[in-house]
């Protein structure tokens, strides 16, 4: 996969390509959209979100209208503006190991439309963790690959496993790459209201970089590194240790135009 | 939608915590959209309605946190929007009850839809209002039970003060809320503003911030 610039707006952060509103497609990578899942979610119920000068805490729950509805919106053309701005790709997760082959099978008519299918294995706002099962996920990783003839990433992170031990199993199944790392489970307390979420933002830095360079050090998948990537400085960072690709999350609440900066800087 | 930086034109203090700042820019907008304006207290942007004072584009600013205080600093600030729908009322005689740091919205509301305004505070306010205020709980209260014949009502405030307002008033006409979720992107894309109603989930910043208040309370 060849992205010009290598910058990625994350899964979930930009929604379903609200973004384009705000930032100029031409430097933008690749698209992300927000994980889908077999059945619709509505996600956790609120409050959804704090944030402070170093990280913010979300709770969504991965809301998402299922892939069916999400087929039928592909179909009626729904996304066609962002199709032909950008390069766009699929995210997806299912509920149990069955539910992502699920997913996967009814993607298969539309798999030429994206750049590349991420696999969202490292949700912490769900109750299924696949990463702690490796045995299982190893048999998926190969199912898969089977099903799908697309540039296939894994989106890892540090909970469940070392992320360099799964990236390497990753690569053991014949897939392209991987996004490393996602939100990581946190806890916030504002007077009474406890938001258990995962925590993304500045302070997810220094584990994104780490695991990268571990990743990096063991594989030659192609990384798109995620976690605290706020100016050209982090991104440069991320470069230096062996990424492929910076994702761009938490940064475009705080100033969308920032992708334009590092984009300028890395073209 | 766009981003864009806006220079302060004038801060006009309103009383010990509340602020109308005047900006020199000019951006189309409808009653009750809102910016997120960005601060460096806060990883998300922050929204605050926008409104018109002295003629100018202006947000009414009540400092609570740091970073209210942060933009009654500042002279520049970096923004998005305009975001949200505009709220248009349905036919009829209407009235807006808002609390002072809405007066630029509420300002803006009576010259296109020449509803009244109502506003609460909870002190004096320092400089001349154009709208009846009163100030206390207990007067508050008061007023609301001497609101009679109108078709609707548009309330913005604080979460408690539009609970109460809706109490208050929900069997005389229909009432509207803005809601006060909170937001990170302003633009329907983190999904963070979720609010359950009797017809599903609805996004503030995409489907509100204004929904009817029976949609959410009743
Ligand atoms: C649609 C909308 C329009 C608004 N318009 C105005 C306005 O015109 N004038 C005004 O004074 N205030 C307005 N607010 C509220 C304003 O955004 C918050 O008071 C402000 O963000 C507080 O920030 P802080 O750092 O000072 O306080 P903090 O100490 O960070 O937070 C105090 C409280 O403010 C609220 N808040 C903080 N951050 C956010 C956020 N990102 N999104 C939503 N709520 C938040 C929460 O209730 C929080 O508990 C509006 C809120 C919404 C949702
Ligand atoms: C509001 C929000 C929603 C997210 N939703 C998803 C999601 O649906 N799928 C996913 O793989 N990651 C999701 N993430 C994680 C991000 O894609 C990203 O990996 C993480 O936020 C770390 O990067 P950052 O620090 O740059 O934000 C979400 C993050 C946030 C803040
Ligand atoms: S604030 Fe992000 S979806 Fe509403």
């Amino acid at each position: 996969m060849e992205l010009r610039p290598p910058i990625v707006i994350a899964s979930g952060v930009g929604g379903m390509g609200e973004y384009l509103k705000l930032i100029d497609p031409r430097y933008i990578g690749a698209y992300t959209l927000k994980t889908i899942t077999f059945k619709p979610r509505l996600g956790n119920p609120p409050p959804r979100l704090i944030a402070t000068e170093r990280y913010l805490i979300n709770s969504i729950g991965l809301e998402n209208v299922g892939v069916e509805k999400f087929i039928e919106e592909l179909e009626n053309g729904l996304y066609e503006e962002l199709f032909r701005k950008v390069k766009v790709i699929f995210s997806f997760a299912g509920e149990d190991f069955e539910e992502y082959l699920k997913v996967a099978e009814r993607m298969v008519p539309h798999q030429d439309r994206f750049v590349a299918f991420e696999c969202n294995f490292s949700c912490p706002n769900v109750d299924f963790n696949p990463l702690s099962d490796t045995s299982q996920l190893k048999k998926m990783l190969i199912e898969l690959r089977k099903k799908l003839d697309v540039f296939l990433i894994a989106k890892l992170g540090i909970e469940g496993a070392f992320i360099e031990q799964l990236a390497e199993l990753v690569e053991e199944c014949g897939w392209n790459g991987v996004t490393i790392i996602n939100t990581i489970r946190a806890l916030h307390i504002d007077g009474e209201t406890l938001i258990k979420g995962g925590i993304s933002g500045p302070i997810l830095k220094p584990i994104a970089l780490r695991a990268v360079y571990e990743v990096r050090n063991r594989t030659n998948l192609y990384i798109i590194a995620s976690g605290g990537i706020m100016d050209e400085t982090d991104a440069q960072h991320f470069f230096e240790v062996g990424a492929n690709a910076v994702s761009i999350g938490t940064a475009l609440y705080r100033d969308p135009t920032i992708v334009e900066r590092i984009a300028k800087r890395f073209l | 939608m766009e981003n864009f930086s806006l220079s302060r034109c004038e801060l006009i203090r309103l009383n010990r915590d509340t602020f109308i700042v005047t900006f020199n820019e000019k951006i189309d907008f409808e009653p009750t959209q809102f910016i997120m304006i960005e601060t460096e207290t806060s990883i998300v942007r922050k929204p605050f309605g926008l409104g018109r004072w002295n003629d100018r584009l202006a947000i009414g600013v009540q400092v609570i946190g740091p970073g209210t205080a942060y933009i009654v600093r500042q002279e520049k600030l970096n923004a998005h929007g305009p975001c949200g729908k505009g709220f248009v009322p349905p036919k009829g005689r209407g009235a807006m009850i808002a609390t002072l740091a809405c007066l630029p919205m509420a300002f803006d509301l009576q010259e296109r839809y020449d509803c009244d305004v109502f506003i609460g505070s909870v002190d004096e306010p320092w400089i001349e209002v154009p709208f009846p205020i009163v100030v206390g709980d207990e007067a508050f209260l008061k007023m609301l039970q001497s609101l009679n014949g109108y078709d609707w009502f548009l309330v913005i405030g604080s979460d408690q003060m539009e609970k109460i307002v809706y109490d208050a008033l929900k069997d005389k006409a229909e009432v509207f809320v803005s809601f006060n979720e909170y937001m990170a992107c302003g633009i329907g894309a983190c999904r963070g503003c979720a609010k359950v109603t009797k017809h599903g989930l609805k996004h503030l910043c995409i489907d509100g911030p204004v929904l009817r208040g029976e949609e959410v309370w009743s």
